[in-house]
């Protein structure tokens, strides 16, 4: 990469910093993130990771700093000497369904959504999900909200998710907390966002084909 | 020509409460385009030997992956494992869910096959917002008018008057689907002007749009009963009926296992995405990993026309420090909103809300007449205004650009009060596939979505066309695939590519190259080294 070589030189200076990743040693430069340092290392089945901003939600790693066991996404952590860095495998598949198209009525939404997610009412606020969340999300309030009907408030809380889905991992009530928040968004959005000026262009364009289809059977 | 100005000296002579006055008058865009834009740059681009574009201009690294080998040949495909399904969708963002929900709500069984993760793609990066004409002093004509002069006038108009009237509706459809847009205090959906608008269009979510759509199409096509969703299983060969000439399926591989697949289908929907990771021309880029052009070369060599192959779209402000964030992007938002741009001597350059293409040569001009601003041999920017932006309008780069505070918070930068270093980046491939309003290619059973497809954008696209392109020619595509009820292949061959290994056998050219490419090398080889 030619235009990445800038850095190069400057940490030529500095010493290498040792750390493992997927089991295998690697020598980074200071400074680099985890994805850098796993291609840097030529770590081989490094397949999730999309985005390199930190906002898709893919390079989900699980990091040991000696006892401590932490997680994070791969792009947004740098490297630190002797930390193990573990990618982690996709997220299974969704255990929650619902599809929007199936709510005509916002009165009942409350009760379908206990019907979908049972388990969030279960919440034993052990933290592991707010532990986990790597934007800083405050999960567990997010949760409540939703469980509250509070749907605006919860969504608005999981404002910055980007489903990576750890806090699901966390989760030992199995409550899928990013869905839950995905959830609060959608039926907000679904139910309530109804903007004038959209409103009024789309009757426009109505009457429009509907002139313009009029004319065309006139000419017939 | 000095390289610059140095950092420390360029730092001391910014000043956020300067007075700048208006930037210089720009008399001649062409002569500006042509003497400093990458498009433009000697060696750039050559000409094709073989396929439907032969005797075409096209970009040289492109070129190279345009008439390069197959992975596979028919040996390959004996014992490998077949899938029969309604409508294959390859490609997992923005535009490959839109079309993969629409061919479901048509009634077709679909399957989605993407190369890594469902959602990872450049959609989910997508800051700005999303064109629509729904303003009342604003129109739809006015927005097919923008489209077509921001790209030069070589785009299509048929395709562009199909986008710009979906505009309205494809906002209903996202909202329905759970999509949330930020709001004016009276309920309006709030709007934008943005690069070569003539009036405020640009719909958002603060500056998480494409993220708000991601998570949302994503999260309604996993859901979804009728769809199928393969994740990491890119595709290597699309597959041709005995005479080659037309798309009734494609190879699939897996990241995981390697394993080929067999999948037999009615109509193939490309939604690939672009090319920023090729790095053309040497350029850092905006794009995520997976944007490897890989839907170009399928096409090409099962016989698209493909169209504005030398023609790539570099964003202005690609972030020059901190380097793990190189080429990525501040969004243009951030100017509409109001930042100015700023040389070494602290003078304004050009109009800050010119097209993407105008700004870009223009900064590009800034470094290599040496007032550009120098960070080290290699590396020289301009600066992005941010801090007199927060002055104007205190907290608004907190409430409206949350994800360019977060990135740089990471890295320990405050945008309020120095300003960004900026650089132009590679970001987006404005021609592609040559399609129809139905998102058909020249080759019968293929389809072609999103930045994958040519025609719509010129030479040079307009900021918040790309999310509305993705859904209106997403559902145009999923909907006219679905309507394709012939009996389906009887037989499925590789034909096509005996075909092209024919052509570049006469052409004299060296089969030593494969594609699709699928990954950078640099991150499988351990050749990464900045």
């Amino acid at each position: 990469m030619t235009t990445n070589n800038a850095t190069a030189n400057e940490s030529g200076q500095t010493p290498d910093v040792a750390l493992t990743i997927n089991g295998l040693a690697v020598n980074a430069h200071p400074g680099m993130s985890l994805v850098e340092a796993a291609w840097h290392g030529g770590v081989p089945q490094v397949t999730s990771v999309g985005c390199l901003e930190g906002v898709c939600g893919s390079c989900r790693v699980m990091l040991r700093r000696g006892k401590e066991v932490t997680v994070g996404l791969a792009c947004q952590t740098f490297v630190e000497a002797g930390i193990e860095v573990v990618f982690l495998p996709p997220a299974s598949a969704p255990r929650h369904h619902y599809e929007i198209s199936d709510f005509k009525d916002g009165w009942d939404i409350h009760a379908r959504f206990h019907k979908i997610f049972p388990e969030a009412s279960r919440c034993r606020h052990c933290h592991g999900c707010v532990k986990a969340c790597p934007k800083g999300i405050a999960v567990e309030d997010g949760v409540a909200q939703a469980v509250a009907g509070r749907y605006r408030e919860a969504g608005e809380t999981f404002f910055e998710c980007v489903m990576c889905e750890l806090c699901d991992a966390a989760c030992p009530e199995l409550i899928a907390p990013a869905h839950v928040g995905l959830f609060s968004r959608r039926i907000t959005a679904h139910f309530h966002l109804r903007p004038p000026n959209l409103i009024h262009r789309l009757d426009e364009l109505r009457q429009e084909r509907a002139e313009a289809c009029r004319d065309e059977d006139g000419k017939k | 020509m000095s390289k610059g100005i140095p950092l420390a000296e360029a730092l001391a002579r910014y000043r956020a409460d300067a007075e700048l006055g208006q930037p210089p008058v720009l008399s001649d865009i062409d002569a500006l385009l042509s003497a400093y834009h990458p498009d433009h740059m000697s060696g750039s681009a050559v000409k094709l030997a073989v396929g439907a574009n032969a005797g075409d201009s096209c970009q040289r690294e492109l070129a190279e992956l345009l008439q390069a080998e197959a992975f596979i040949d028919e040996a390959d495909l004996a014992g490998a494992p077949v899938t029969d399904i309604d409508v294959l969708v390859i490609g997992g963002g923005g535009a490959g869910c839109a079309a993969a929900l629409a061919a479901a709500e048509n009634g077709a069984r679909v399957l989605l096959a993407t190369k890594l993760r469902l959602g990872d793609s450049n959609t989910v990066m997508a800051e700005g917002g999303i064109q629509a004409a729904i303003e009342p002093e604003d129109s739809i004509q006015r927005h097919i008018q923008d489209t077509l002069r921001g790209g030069h006038n070589i785009g299509d108009p048929a395709l562009v008057s199909a986008l710009a009237g979906d505009g309205p509706e494809v906002l209903h459809w996202l909202i329905n689907l759970g999509m949330q847009l930020d709001q004016t205090p009276s309920g309006d959906l709030h709007t934008r002007r943005a690069g070569g608008m003539s009036t405020p269009r640009l719909v958002h979510c603060r500056d998480y749009t494409g993220l708000e759509m991601m998570r949302v199409l994503r999260e309604a096509v996993i859901q979804h009963r009728s769809i199928e969703v393969w994740e990491q299983s890119p595709a290597v060969e699309l597959l041709s009926n005995e005479v080659g000439q037309k798309c009734v399926g494609a190879v699939l591989t897996s990241l995981l296992d390697g394993q080929l697949r067999i999948v037999r289908t009615r109509s193939v929907i490309l939604a690939t995405g672009g090319l920023g990771r090729l790095h053309l021309n040497g350029f850092p880029t905006s794009n995520h990993l997976g944007a490897t052009g890989d839907g170009l070369v399928l096409a090409y060599r099962i016989g698209a026309r493909l169209c504005e192959l030398d023609s790539f779209q570099y964003h202005p402000t690609g972030l020059l420090h901190p380097s793990h964030l190189a080429g990525k992007l501040v969004t243009e938002g951030v100017r509409a909103a109001g930042a100015l741009l700023v040389n070494g001597l602290g003078q304004r350059f050009i109009d800050e809300l010119q097209p993407r293409d105008v700004v870009c040569a223009a900064i590009l001009r800034e470094c290599r007449e040496g007032r550009g601003v120098c960070v080290d041999d290699q590396r020289t920017g301009v600066w992005l205004d941010t801090p007199r932006l927060e002055r104007a309008q205190p907290g608004l780069l907190e409430q409206q650009f949350t994800s360019l505070m977060t990135r740089t918070h990471v890295a320990g930068i405050d945008p309020r009060r120095e300003p960004l270093l900026v650089h132009p980046t590679l970001h987006y491939q404005n021609g592609g596939a040559v399609i129809d309003t139905n998102g058909a290619t020249t080759v019968p059973g293929l389809y072609a979505v999103g930045e994958v497809s040519g025609g719509i954008h010129g030479r040079n696209r307009l900021m918040g066309n790309a999310l509305l392109e993705i859904i209106s020619f997403g559902r145009r595509a999923g909907a006219a695939a679905t309507a394709n009820r012939d009996r389906g292949p009887k037989k499925v061959t590789l034909e096509h590519v005996n075909h092209l290994r024919r052509a570049l056998t006469l052409a004299g050219l060296p089969m030593t190259q494969q594609a699709p490419q699928i990954l950078p090398a640099y991150a499988a080889g351990g050749i990464w080294n900045r």
